[in-house]
């Protein structure tokens, strides 16, 4: 029990001892700490509550998520650690009656639509102006928040600082410069740049159309990517593709940064939460870059990732798994600081624990939040998984597989609309 | 090289086949035999290695030395169950083939033997379920499962796979086969149908029912897809389960992964080793049939 | 072994007790009643279990696929037939039965010819027989999950430390990248190669076991008759005494092509250009889309199409019309 505990209260310790240095933020956070006794935890037996997280790669992740549950005291908090295709186990257990109650997962409108996950507009009401715009506005469906964000993980390009010297290359501004830096860096068994085993056309697809210039959907929920800039960037995805310099098929995906502490790439498209172990395996070999702008209307993108968490409009009792999660994701700031920094990083959605997060604070950790806040793009909620589909399919098809770029921008636009009239 | 014997009409071809056809044969048989064990030999060199030797620039036959200590390093993980896991593919494995070949034995003996108006429609029936692949009904299955209250459950993994219109159908062109003068003999000496079925019929096609076990065993065994879905609760993940959590896993411990691999198939080739003889049988029919 | 040649994959000829049968209950005396309780003693368990879990989860699968069924498996938007005439569009899903075509235009024969083949290679070794049919036997007892990871990770991973890399680095050759590029296509190598190594042990002994039914006076008939050993006998007695066994073996590798699920799922990311029906399905389903009426009329189009090509296979082949 003990090293399990100890670390956890070490920290409890320092963020006490920072938080009362601020206290505005201690006397608010008492403040809405007094609001919990609403119901949840019932007079009788205590309630059961199954809350799901998709596996975490950090080590301690696990240990500290039953940690939280256990420190819950008005219901019995049973954690799913779930393995494997998070998305998949998540859709099978909603739709079925031992789904969970609380889960995290990402913005969708269907699941707000279908009725799959409740409105928590009444557990956020009094920490909204503590989250930021555009974290809620993800989180929104017709003017309701059905989400309260848990991390925000931005993701950018890394680099090997010293393998960029020794090319006499400067970190890429251009996406022109990135095709040539990614040129130059190929050699000696070290590939230029790693985007993943589907080069690139999964988790760029949606940076891909917004470095054009160009975005998703428009704010009333139309298609927007048709573009000829869209097009335009297609095309030099598919000239980035075809300079041979990518790393394709390393053992892990692009989440993973193996591949760049390896040495197996001299640049990697990753997340932050990858840079402890990348400043632990390269230390202060490296540097972050967003993905550079396409095109006369391009601007520089980094994408803001992250996990939220919903409660189920199956739970068993609705009210205490709300109860549960005000307590968790809202309340106990000391376990949301935990959770962001103390195993891989994560930038915490509160602005008042993003200010005390002091391991975010200094060197590139610093440098990735601010491209977060400046250059960041969130999923839009309207942008379903399905359309996640159909965009990925399209930069597959017109980058890996080299066809007629605009034609697939067609293709993808008649099979979104379809999408979208579900929606409606 | 089978042509390129010499013409001997009256002769027995393989004694003219010659020395040189003869090493031709053997070359290719151990050729391929090489080829088929590389997988083998992976997940054994991979298994006792480092991952540094793993992914080191130069290609190492065996790791310069054997870490033995992957292996309590496995099975002491807390992130991966693998020793309940194994338990549980066992258990499931025991008895989800157990009480197939009970169910399915049964039916498909009725279907060959026992006189009812309806059995034709019936057998029909059965077959038909043999053309619908798993996915049409995945989903509403799992749906059903879960209104049982069985996912995590050890009856949720197994239950829902005794019902093989397959395997019934297997046991009922078996029993089509079934010598009648035993029965005929066993009902004079007064026994029913049921006594018949468990005194006579079944003793006597012990070797169908071992190939059958093989079989079955095996196939729950490496079950991935229903497991992964029922599985939600690390308590009842099956070592295919387990498995599949390493490749998911963010960091991949390449030589961890590897030995779960080889630990995960050796209760297989042990089963293959020892019961070659019934698998051989029970592939035989199994094929046919299909 | 008199199994073979009952063949039991004629759904029409022998399949069922038919009017002989009954014929024959009434005349044994058996009450009709009496026979029909053991009946339903014998096969009522299965039967019920199988119209539990396979009858009521088709059926509802069916339910489903006239229904807008987004995000719930309790549907109330009835569609008609428009699912299926979605999915049957030019789309995904038809791309997917493309690819499930070349897929089983490379695998099926491949597995025919190369199961075949040692088949022959173990029936002519004497010694050392039972290692070499071992050997080929024993990846059977592997799962594909087992499978994909070592051909992802260890043979023909894209980097200089896969097995194939190495090899070609041997004779200074750049590394390829073996799953994740298009031109050439070499993730059909990585795909073919995994499902042969796991099924070829199985057919093989299909094989054997037909081979060893075959009757030596044949071939001693065909050898006094001045038929050359090898080629000739092989073409005049071995394969067409083989011929049950083959149509039973093209069968069940269309069927297990059809189904093919586990090796692109776990060696491929979800990719338009590899992306067989039931993982199409699964992810239109159950991933992320959780579009479970498009995915019902889906996996019905599929059954329908595995359907129609056992029968006709049937008709072509001459299921059932062989032995009456």
């Amino acid at each position: 029990m003990s090293p399990e505990q100890n670390p956890s209260r070490s920290f409890g310790r320092r963020s006490f001892l920072r938080a009362s240095g601020t206290v505005a933020a201690a006397g608010f956070l008492a403040a809405c700490g007094g609001n919990t006794g609403r119901g949840g935890g019932s007079a009788g037996g205590k309630a059961a509550i199954s809350q799901w997280y998709h596996q975490y790669g950090e080590a301690g992740t696990q240990q500290a998520a039953l940690r939280y549950a256990k420190a819950y005291t008005k219901a019995d908090v049973s954690v799913q650690w779930i393995p494997g295709d998070y998305a998949s186990k998540l859709s099978s257990g909603l739709v079925s009656s031992n789904g969970p109650d609380v889960f995290e997962f990402h913005p969708d409108v269907q699941m707000a639509k279908s009725g799959q996950i409740v409105p928590l507009d009444d557990i956020i009401a009094d920490v909204k102006s503590d989250f930021t715009e555009k974290d809620l506005a993800a989180n929104s469906v017709d003017g309701k928040v059905y989400g309260i964000r848990m991390i925000d993980d931005p993701q950018f390009l890394y680099y090997r600082k010293s393998l960029l010297e020794k090319a006499g290359v400067q970190p890429p501004t251009t996406f022109d410069e990135l095709i040539d830096v990614s040129r130059k860096l190929d050699k000696g068994g070290v590939k230029g740049l790693y985007l993943g085993l589907k080069g690139g056309s999964d988790i760029l697809a949606s940076p891909l159309i917004w470095a054009t210039g160009s975005e998703l959907l428009t704010a009333d929920h139309k298609v927007a990517f048709d573009t000829p800039a869209t097009v335009e960037g297609l095309k030099k995805m598919r000239e980035l593709y075809t300079s041979k310099t990518l790393l394709l098929g390393a053992p892990t995906d692009w989440w993973d940064p193996s591949a760049f502490t390896q040495g197996l790439t001299a640049m990697q498209w990753c997340g932050l939460w990858a840079m402890p172990g990348i400043q632990k395996a390269l230390g202060d070999d490296f540097g972050i870059v967003p993905l550079p702008g396409i095109g006369s209307a391009g601007r520089p993108v980094v994408y803001n990732g992250g996990w939220s968490t919903y409660v189920s409009a199956k739970a068993k009792d609705v009210d205490a798994a709300k109860a549960f999660v005000k307590w968790l994701w809202i309340e106990q700031t000391k376990f949301q600081e935990d959770w962001c920094t103390s195993y891989g990083f994560h930038i915490p959605p509160r602005k008042s624990l993003a200010a005390k997060a002091t391991k975010l604070q200094s060197g590139t950790a610093a440098e990735a939040v601010k491209l977060f806040e400046t250059k960041g793009h969130y999923d839009d909620p309207y942008w379903t998984q399905a359309m996640m589909t159909i965009s990925q399919d399209m930069v597959n098809n017109a980058v890996v597989s080299g066809k007629n770029p605009e034609s697939e921008v067609a293709k993808a636009r008649t099979r979104v609309e379809a999408e979208l009239k579900k929606i409606a | 090289m089978a042509t390129s014997s010499t013409t001997d009409v009256r002769g027995r071809p393989r004694a003219v086949s010659g020395r040189a056809g003869g090493v031709a044969v053997y070359t290719v048989a151990v050729v391929a035999a090489l080829l088929f064990l590389v997988p083998f030999y992976l997940l054994i060199r991979n298994s006792l290695a480092t991952d540094a030797d793993i992914t080191g620039t130069n290609w190492k036959f065996l790791p310069t030395e054997l870490h033995w200590e992957n292996i309590p390093e496995l099975f002491n993980d807390p992130a991966v169950p693998m020793a309940r896991s194994m338990w549980n593919s066992l258990v499931v494995g025991v008895l989800g083939t157990a009480g197939q070949l009970l169910v399915c034995s049964l039916a498909g003996y009725a279907l060959a033997r026992v006189p009812y108006r309806h059995a034709n429609k019936i057998f029909y029936a059965v077959l038909a379920t043999l053309m619908i692949p798993s996915a049409v009904t995945f989903v509403p299955s799992f749906v059903l499962v879960s209104s049982l209250g069985w996912v995590s459950s050890l009856q949720g993994l197994i239950v829902p796979g005794l019902f093989s219109g397959f395997t019934a159908f297997l046991f009922r062109q078996y029993f089509l086969g079934f010598p009648k003068e035993l029965e005929e003999a066993a009902r004079i000496d007064g026994l029913g149908s049921w006594g018949t079925y468990w005194r006579i019929v079944v003793p006597n096609s012990r070797g169908f029912f071992s190939a059958i076990a093989v079989i079955t065993f095996i196939t729950n065994w490496n079950a991935f897809l229903w497991p992964l879905v029922i599985g939600q609760d690390q308590s009842s993940w099956t070592v295919q389960v387990a498995l599949s959590t390493f490749t998911t896993a963010q960091t991949v411990n390449i030589h961890e992964l590897f030995l779960a691999a080889t630990v995960s198939i050796l209760p297989l080739v042990l089963v293959f080793l020892f019961l070659q003889r019934y698998l051989v049988e029970g592939v035989a029919h199994t094929g046919i049939k299909g | 072994m008199t199994t073979i040649t009952t063949g039991g994959a004629r759904p029409g000829a022998t399949a069922s007790p038919g009017p002989a049968a009954k014929a024959k209950a009434r005349r044994d005396g058996h009450g009709m009643r009496g026979s029909t309780r053991t009946f339903w003693l014998f096969a009522g368990p299965f039967l019920a279990g199988l119209l539990l879990f396979v009858y009521v989860p088709v059926g509802w699968s069916f339910y489903l696929s006239l229904f807008q069924a987004q995000n719930t498996v309790t549907p109330t938007k009835f569609v008609g037939l428009d699912n299926y005439a979605d999915i049957l569009t030019e789309g995904p899903f038809t791309d997917s039965l493309w690819t499930f075509t070349l897929f089983a235009l490379i695998v099926v024969p491949l597995t025919f010819v190369l199961a075949l083949a040692l088949a022959l290679l173990v029936h002519r070794i004497r010694v050392a027989r039972a290692f070499f049919r071992s050997v080929f036997f024993i990846p059977t007892a592997c799962s594909y999950v087992v499978a994909s990871m070592v051909w992802k990770l260890s043979i023909f991973n894209g980097v200089r430390f896969g097995l194939a890399n190495t090899v070609l680095g041997w004779f200074g050759i750049e590394p390829v990248a073996w799953i994740g590029t298009v031109s050439p296509p070499w993730y059909w190598l990585v795909l073919v190669t995994v499902r042969l190594w796991l099924q070829l042990g199985f057919y093989m002994i299909l094989f054997l076991a037909a081979l060893q039914q075959i009757p030596k006076e044949l071939y001693e008939a065909a050898w006094t008759d001045g038929a050359r050993p090898g080629r000739q006998t092989f073409r005049h007695i071995t394969l067409p005494q083989l011929r049950t066994t083959s149509v039973a073996v093209i069968l069940l590798l269309l069927i297990a092509a059809y189904q093919a699920f586990d090796e692109f799922y776990n060696l491929l990311p979800n990719t338009p250009y590899a992306r067989p029906p039931l993982v199409y399905l699964y992810y239109t389903a159950l991933g992320q889309g959780q579009d479970f009426g498009h995915g019902s009329a889906g996996a019905l189009v599929l059954s329908a199409l595995i359907t129609m090509v056992t029968l006709l296979q049937g008709r072509i082949f001459g299921f059932g019309k062989a032995d009456s």
